[in-house]
């Protein structure tokens, strides 16, 4: 119609009838491509907010499930501390401008409650859900997280599609333990030797009871049981001195901190880390006592002292005398829970006092200890006390075995194969 | 015939302002919701990245281990030679800030960068979340024929638990 009115010098009639046709046809459609291309990108980029608030959530409380009743309990509220605003620095969507969780007013958000799963596959289930297979408290292992969250149309708004001048984002993400890792970081340097080797789930080790761990002796006689302790088992101190620590570069002062919180950070792997199918050797100085009548060794003790800060903020006397002993005290807060457990998922701590140790082969030789795997411990109190005791000659401290039963902070995976052992947080969808 | 077709010039004359102006706007409108959107990416990968590396001290921007993460994120490589993933942006322009977990209030408080708090080099422990955003904000300065529009900061920001993979 417009080409023919072009070649029709005498319809004079229609002068001018172009630019108006043209813009009736033109602009509502130019409009609409703008519109429609804003639309699409910030429904991406909304989508995109979404996804990493959930991402962030899920993996927020999946770092909460430790295997414990309470735990299920804990890791929603510390979930919901990833969209908390109250500093300005909560997750938010939309161009950073709508807080989740809230009522932004035009704008409406909603985070889902989030479900727990003991398998993946539960969790994962179907591209849009989760399955019926919810779980809570000590069984969950798994977190699913949906968020969605009204996005405003300009464009679109003109479909009969969407109601409001909106339309609604959801975003999933599920998050739990890995697979068991080859390598694990900011673990506790003490190694107990497995009591069956052809046990690859607990290396003989019964969930559930109680041991005397016992520094290494030697000579006749076997170290006294604690009270409350169960069998005594001998666990040695690995090699982890850090020759280029440059803070609290002292011997004792390093063992103290690593019984405090585990290996502390270090760019170095090797001082960090422990890895699996690896011979290890004995802390240089933390020799073997006599098992009658043993007298203290100063490096292991400050081990146990380390262990000590779990349990109460201020140093056991006899820790004192490590260099520095004071301000490293202060770095660590004590567990939330300090009595004694008999049922590791009636605990209710955050998990400080639960200790993610190397399983080797044989501490027969100390200078090479071949690693097997990782178990997890919990230390209790010795009986009648608040704490482990650090003046023990023997460096005596009771621990319940768990298993596996909570992620750990590092480690990778790669060089080994393994049915059982920690993993660490990861998202899995 | 000459008579029209200098009607046909006159009038595109006159809608072609027009159509640059809807073409201009539908780019820039465009170009805005992309860097956002390519922010928000950045920083979220740096945050997963700084969260998970051994040793790495967040609360120095200085530190290599951080300073290497930005880059790999935003040019890809550790050194920051490549051009930037995002046009401008530095790691200097990145904001890393830290958060402790105090479990007795379950609540989000600062770490302090010391001994007491996150300073790792100094001896302290891990923090427990990562906050990545920007110091000034990414400054973008939208073209619109026939109008003015003043420059104004996208702030997109990411808070991420230290940790896991």
């Amino acid at each position: 119609m417009v080409i023919r009115s072009l070649h029709n010098p005498r319809k004079t009639s229609q002068r001018g009838a172009i630019t108006i046709q043209v813009l009736i046809l033109l602009v509502p459609v130019i409009m609409g491509l703008i519109g429609f291309a804003f639309d699409l990108g910030r429904l991406y980029s909304a989508r995109n907010d979404l996804k990493n608030a959930a991402n962030s959530m899920a993996m927020a409380m999946a770092g909460q499930l430790i295997g414990t009743d309470a735990s299920t309990g804990t890791a929603p509220l510390v979930g919901q501390l990833t969209i908390d605003n109250s500093g300005g620095l909560g997750n938010k969507y939309d161009f950073n401008g709508n807080v989740l969780g809230q009522d932004n007013g035009a704008l409406t958000n909603t985070v889902g409650d989030p479900q727990f799963y003991s398998t993946l596959s539960d969790a994962i289930g179907s591209s849009n859900e989760g399955s019926g297979n919810t779980v809570s408290g000590s069984a969950a292992k798994y977190v699913r997280i949906n968020i969605n969250g009204e996005t405003p149309l300009v464009f679109w708004n003109f479909l009969s599609l969407v109601q409001n001048r909106r339309t609604l984002v959801q975003a999933t993400a599920v998050a739990g333990v890995s697979a068991p890792l080859c390598t694990t970081c900011s673990i506790e340097p003490i190694a107990l030797p497995a009591q069956d080797q052809t046990d690859l789930v607990d290396f003989g080790f019964v969930a559930g009871n109680v041991y005397t761990l016992a520094y290494l002796c030697t000579g006749n006689g076997t170290p006294a049981v604690l009270p409350g302790g169960g069998p005594v088992l001998r666990y040695a101190l690995l090699n982890r001195l850090s020759t280029s620590s440059s803070i609290f570069a002292g011997e004792t002062s390093q063992v103290l901190r690593m019984g405090a919180d585990g290996l502390p950070p270090s760019t170095v792997q090797g001082d960090a880390c422990f890895f699996l199918n690896t011979a290890e050797a004995i802390w240089a100085t933390a020799t073997p006592v006599t098992c009658i009548n043993p007298s203290v060794n100063t490096t292991v003790q400050a081990f146990v002292c380390g262990l000590g800060l779990r349990f109460e903020s201020t140093l056991q006397d006899v820790c004192t005398v490590i260099p520095e002993s004071d301000s490293i005290a202060t770095i660590y807060s004590q567990d939330a829970d300090l009595s004694s457990v008999t049922d590791y998922t009636q605990y209710v701590g955050q998990g400080r006092r639960v200790i993610t140790i190397p399983i080797v082969d044989s501490t027969a030789d100390t200078a090479a200890m071949t690693v097997l795997g990782f178990r997890q411990f919990l230390v209790e109190p010795n009986q009648g006390a608040v704490t482990v005791a650090a003046a023990d000659a023997a460096s005596r401290f009771i621990v319940m075995y768990l298993g596996t039963v909570k992620p750990v902070r590092q480690g990778s995976f790669g060089g080994c194969s393994q049915t059982a052992g920690p993993g660490k947080v990861v998202l899995h969808r | 015939m000459r008579r029209c077709k200098g009607q046909s010039l006159l009038e595109t004359a006159l809608l072609l302002p027009f159509l640059l102006l809807f073409l201009v706007g539908t780019i820039e409108l465009g170009k805005i919701v992309y860097t956002f959107f390519a922010l928000q990416k950045a920083l979220y990968s740096i945050a997963r990245m700084a969260g998970t590396q051994q040793g790495i001290n967040l609360c120095d921007s200085a530190d290599p281990l951080l300073t290497s993460t930005i880059n790999t994120v935003l040019t890809g490589t550790s050194a920051g030679d490549g051009p930037s993933l995002i046009q401008g942006m530095t790691a200097t322009d990145v904001l890393v800030s830290v958060e402790r977990y105090d479990p007795v209030s379950n609540s989000l408080g600062p770490c302090a960068c010391s001994i007491l708090g996150c300073d790792t080099s100094s001896g302290g422990a891990p923090p427990d979340f990562v906050v990545v955003s920007l110091v000034n904000g990414y400054t973008v300065s939208p073209v619109f024929p026939l109008f003015k529009v003043d420059p104004f900061q996208l702030r997109p920001q990411i808070r991420i638990p230290y940790g896991g993979t």
